[in-house]
């Protein structure tokens, strides 16, 4: 052994001195790692561990004015699958197919993706979610998940619209209050493992999510209701298209029902209701059944236009009021036709039997049209056209649903020739909403404003608590409220002794107008195709509802009075006993009561001396309007022959066809009160 | 005084209790970084953390026991030791090899599996330094001294490279030129090695079959450019310090080791204590390396005689080099290269010869003439 000598000692040190420069280098580099450019790696550890799952929120409920739940949301289970924990797909497949009521090919295929994870199925009831967890395979998880459930079915669908998969609404309410409804969704971020497990513990963070606000609607479901099961009785007896039928409150504007039939469920808004249809849209292209699907979500009471024919007499008969070029002593003279406008000759409906010398108030429950082409005429063009705008024709009303319409009207008084402004009298040659019809009307019933309408009353947060409610908004005032009082009387006159018999209900003061149009499709005037309406206020001395009843395509009988009057003097009865608005009856109402005839047989006589019989024994008489002539004879009637009926009751005559002129095609056949 | 040490003089204190800490702090790291691969694998947090303990005890009764044994005894075994690993390291090509990771680098003894680079490391270093006290001032001359020299070396080293392991290859081959310069290599040799690790690292890095090698030199460059790929472990890596900061995130809380670093109780085991412990911990580990390396060398500049001081040179030299790579690849400051921590990362054979080596140098430390204030003392 010998000695270490100076030379290893020298390097020795000179290896310690080496260690210690790559001990302070190190210990440099940490800092610099670990704290200089640590923020910077701390940041994009954090990305990598922490992976955001969103949190929906409870989307809010839909009531209606009374806290009627008409849209909730229930609890339904989706089946989720991580593919590459499932060991065994084809055993999986053959195993969930049973449950899941899927083809096991197409299982297969979603446990064969290349994903993290593939949805299976959504909304499986508790039952099949209780047995796909039974079945324990690795990989197959079951979420809980919101379904948006319409308890009521079909019941105000097209005001409420419906969701998509995801709760997005698509349609209706669902659609235009989805910002609100949806709330805010929370989101959970938490740390997971590379493998996308969870971390045991760390940064575990939960944004709750703010629950959708509630909707409140002006819908009464009560008074929906009434509208449904009318529309439907409606629908069936006329064998028509469709029935929309809308109740308004005049005074604030505020929509109480909104029902159009037929109609879909939104709980499976993707099938008619009817199954031979179903069957029909199976057989179709894609692109063809969705084209079905959204003329089937189409919300006729705005979505759709039309002519509205005789009920638009109202505005005409305001403007002139309100302008004062005709009052209640201005008289007018009807022989059948207009005549003196070059190339045309206008017919009045009951030019066979003429008005002859009528009031204001007669012509106007007469419906008499030479009286409001003439109307009009005094008016004149500038004038008649400013109303038709500022009853809002021609603009959207602004109420709360998706695609509404603004109809047609003629774009300037230069555009409004001297034929034009006389068929613009009666309802011709324009087209309108539904809603801007009734929302028009109503301006008769609040004393001349015309008001936004509207379908949401309040917002409320998830415990029911009222965040914001929306007053009621007049736009403008179109008329001034003495012209409206005229306008009510002689509504109720129309009602009483005129085109718009069928909707009167003893004890009720109701006043309305009846419309008929021949359907314009593609432009064009449609032989024997109808759209039959009535709109009407209730009571006439303190107006409470707004009715306007449409009727497309009846079948048979398309006079509007006919058609619609019932339908809406139903909903009216109804909707009044049920905003307890008592019954007045007058004198002669309870007179009327006592007295009973028994129903002439008129059948096979003309219609000349049929009116005349059924006047005589204080029966009052509907027919078809039009084209026919004195001589025509009455095929049937309703009631039949023999039948006690009360005095001032109404026969319906069935008279034998004829031809028509579409282009002159207008109103009510009168009779000779 | 002198009579309460009469044969067995203390320890060098500060080395014995940085290996004891260090020991610690590795089961302590070790369970921590291997409790999810443990619960994925074998639904078993502590698994690998039993496991490791084992081979701590077994390791330190092996220190107590080195600690005690006249380290002169070592020359007179180096000839039997050294061929016993270099045979060791050949069994690796036997039937008893074992792959693990795509590598060849233990061997099956029955109970165990066992890493012969692990006993190479120290049967050559045992050797060289006998070798190097026998040649005494030879070691300077060219012929009798450089050439067997470099042919000790190459051979250990080669045997280590046959196994595809270039980063301990490098530190057998450093702690072996190590013991030689500080032996009193002839300096102008210095220029001839540095040639001679340029050519070998040439060779290593861009011959065919050694892409790997090469990629992982752009991913040091930049790792971020594919650190889903080549990049992946330095990166997370370095999202791992990065998070620690300075003072870490908790004990066992890591989240990095969460499969995002591939083996975290091993190779990059050292990032798990910056994620958990923070700079603070790192710094605290380092310190420890530092004290054992400095003491280490130490020792060696006093050791009673020269053979004392080459074991000591490159007992301290083979920690020094491992923990100077390992710590470098971490935190990004060289290339990746597969290297253990040594006294931390799981590995029952690295942890057993380390602790054995240190209980040599513990026991060379007995003999030195450190102990500057009583000299009298340790010369009687």
């Amino acid at each position: 052994m010998h000695k270490i000598n100076k030379s290893t000692k020298r390097r020795l040190r000179f290896a310690i001195l080496v260690v210690t420069l790559i001990v302070f280098f190190l210990g440099y580099r940490l800092i610099r790692v670990q704290v200089i450019e640590g923020a910077e790696y701390k940041r994009g550890a954090m990305q990598q561990w922490t992976k955001a799952i969103e949190l929906k929120s409870d989307r809010g409920i839909i009531y209606d004015r009374k806290g009627r739940k008409l849209a909730v949301n229930i609890t339904s289970f989706t089946v989720w699958a991580s593919p590459s924990d499932v060991k065994n797909p084809e055993e999986a497949a053959v195993r969930l197919q049973p449950i899941l009521n899927m083809d096991s090919s197409s299982i297969l295929e979603n446990l064969k993706k290349e994903s993290s994870i593939v949805k299976l199925k959504q909304w499986i009831t508790r039952e099949e979610a209780e047995m796909v967890r039974e079945l324990g395979i690795g990989g197959i998880s079951i979420v809980d998940d919101n379904k948006r459930y319409y308890p009521f079915g079909s019941f105000a669908s097209y005001v409420l619209g419906f969701t998509d998969i995801d709760n997005n609404g698509l349609y209706g309410i669902e659609r235009v209050y989805d910002e609100y409804l949806t709330g805010v969704p929370g989101v959970w971020v938490k740390a997971t493992d590379r493998d996308n497990r969870q971390l045991p513990y760390g940064s575990e963070k939960i944004h709750n999510p703010e629950n959708g606000t509630s909707v409140v609607l002006t819908i009464d479901e009560t008074i929906q209701g009434f509208a449904e099961e009318a529309a439907e009785e409606a629908l069936e007896k006329n064998q028509a298209k469709s029935v929309s039928i809308i109740v308004m409150d005049p005074k604030t504007g505020e929509v109480l029902a909104m029902a159009n039939k037929p109609d879909y469920d939104p709980n499976n808004p993707r099938k008619s209701l009817d199954e031979e249809i179903n069957n029909q849209w199976e057989s179709l292209p894609f692109e063809e059944q969705q084209q079905e699907w959204y003329e089937m979500w189409r919300n006729y009471a705005i979505n759709d236009i039309y002519e509205p024919g005789s009920t638009f007499k109202i505005v005409t008969a305001a403007a002139a009021l309100e302008e004062g070029s005709a009052n209640l002593n201005t008289h007018y003279y009807c022989n059948g036709f207009i005549r003196d406008i070059p190339g045309v000759v206008l017919r009045c409906s009951s030019w066979y039997d003429p008005h002859e010398d009528q009031d204001f108030s007669t012509a106007f429950s007469n419906s008499c049209n030479v009286a409001f082409v003439n109307m009009a005429r005094d008016l004149g063009t500038e004038k008649m056209y400013e109303y038709i705008k500022a009853f809002g024709f021609g603009e959207v009303t602004g109420i709360d649903l998706l695609g509404e319409q603004r109809g047609i009207i003629p774009s300037g008084t230069e555009n409004i020739r001297e034929v034009n402004l006389a068929t613009l009298s009666y309802g011709h040659g324009i087209a309108v909403t539904p809603i801007q019809m009734i929302n028009s009307i109503a301006v008769v019933g609040n004393g001349g404003n015309l008001m936004t309408p509207h379908i949401v009353k309040a917002l409320a947060d998830s415990d029911g608590n009222v965040m914001e409610i929306f007053e009621p908004e007049s736009r403008r005032q179109v008329i001034s409220e003495a012209t409206a009082n005229e306008l009510l009387d002689m509504l109720e006159l129309t009602v009483l002794e005129g085109t718009g018999r069928k909707a009167y209900v003893p004890g009720y003061r109701i006043g309305g107008k009846t419309g008929t149009a021949q359907k314009i499709i593609d432009g064009r005037y449609v032989d024997g195709k109808y759209i039959s309406s009535f709109g009407g206020l209730a009571p006439v001395d303190d107006p409470q509802v707004a009715v306007l009843v449409i009727v497309d395509e009846p079948t048979g009988i398309y006079y509007g009075g006919t058609v619609a009057g019932p339908s809406a003097a139903s909903v009216i009865e109804k909707t009044l006993n049920y905003l307890e608005v008592p019954r007045k009856y007058t004198e002669e109402e309870l007179e009327a009561t006592k007295e009973t005839v028994n129903v002439p047989d008129v059948r096979n006589i003309s219609i000349n001396r049929a009116g005349k019989e059924i006047t005589d024994l204080e029966l009052k008489y509907t027919t078809e309007y039009e084209d026919f002539n004195t001589d025509t004879l009455v095929l049937d009637q309703y009631p039949t022959p023999g039948v006690e009926v009360t005095k001032g009751s109404i026969i319906d005559l069935y008279l034998e066809d004829g031809s028509t002129n579409p282009i002159l095609s207008s109103e009510d056949i009168n009779n000779s009160n | 005084m002198a009579k309460q040490n009469k044969r067995k003089k203390p320890v060098d204190f500060l080395i014995f209790i940085s290996v004891i800490i260090l020991v610690f702090i590795g089961i302590i790291m070790v369970y921590s970084a291997s409790w999810p691969e443990g619960m994925v694998r074998y639904e078993d947090g502590s698994h690998y953390a039993k496991r490791h303990i084992q081979w701590a005890v077994v390791g330190l009764l092996g220190l107590i026991f080195t600690m005690n044994i006249d380290y002169r005894f070592w020359k007179k075994l180096s000839l039997p030791i050294y061929i016993t690993a270099i045979i060791l390291g050949l069994l690796i090509f036997s039937p008893m090899g074992v792959e693990l990771k795509g590598a060849r680098r233990w061997i099956d003894i029955g109970f165990t599996t066992l890493m012969p680079s692990d006993a190479i490391k120290l049967g050559s270093i045992v050797f060289f330094a006998s070798f190097l006290d026998n040649k005494k001032e030879r070691v300077r001359k060219l012929v009798d001294g450089a050439l067997p020299a470099f042919i000790l070396i190459g051979l250990s080293a080669g045997l280590v490279y046959l196994q595809r392991d270039l980063s301990t290859t490098a530190t057998v081959a450093g702690t072996l030129f190590a013991m030689f310069f500080v032996a009193g290599m002839w300096l102008p040799i210095l220029g001839l090695i540095l040639a001679g690790v340029g050519i070998f690292a040439k060779y290593a890095i861009f011959s065919e079959g050694n892409e790997y090698r090469q990629r992982r030199v752009f991913a040091f460059l930049d790792p971020f450019a594919d650190k889903l790929g080549d990049g992946w472990q330095i990166v997370q890596s370095l999202y791992a310090m990065g998070s620690g900061g300075l003072l870490g995130v908790g004990l066992g809380q890591s989240r990095q080791k969460f499969f995002y670093i591939p083996e975290s109780y091993n190779d990059f085991i050292f990032a798990i204590i910056g994620e958990e412990l923070g700079l603070l911990g790192t710094m605290f580990v380092l310190l420890l390396y530092a004290v054992i390396i400095w003491r280490g060398y130490t020792v060696a500049l006093n050791a009673r005689d020269a053979f004392g001081s080459y074991l000591a040179t490159g007992i301290t030299s083979l920690l020094a080099i491992q923990t100077f790579i390992n710590i470098a690849v971490v935190t990004s400051s060289m290339p990746v290269t597969g290297i253990t921590l040594p006294l931390i990362s799981l590995g029952g054979t690295s942890l057993i010869m380390y602790l054995a080596g240190m209980g040599i140098l513990l026991n060379i430390s007995r003999t030195s003439t450190i102990d500057r204030r009583k000299p009298d003392e340790n010369n009687s």
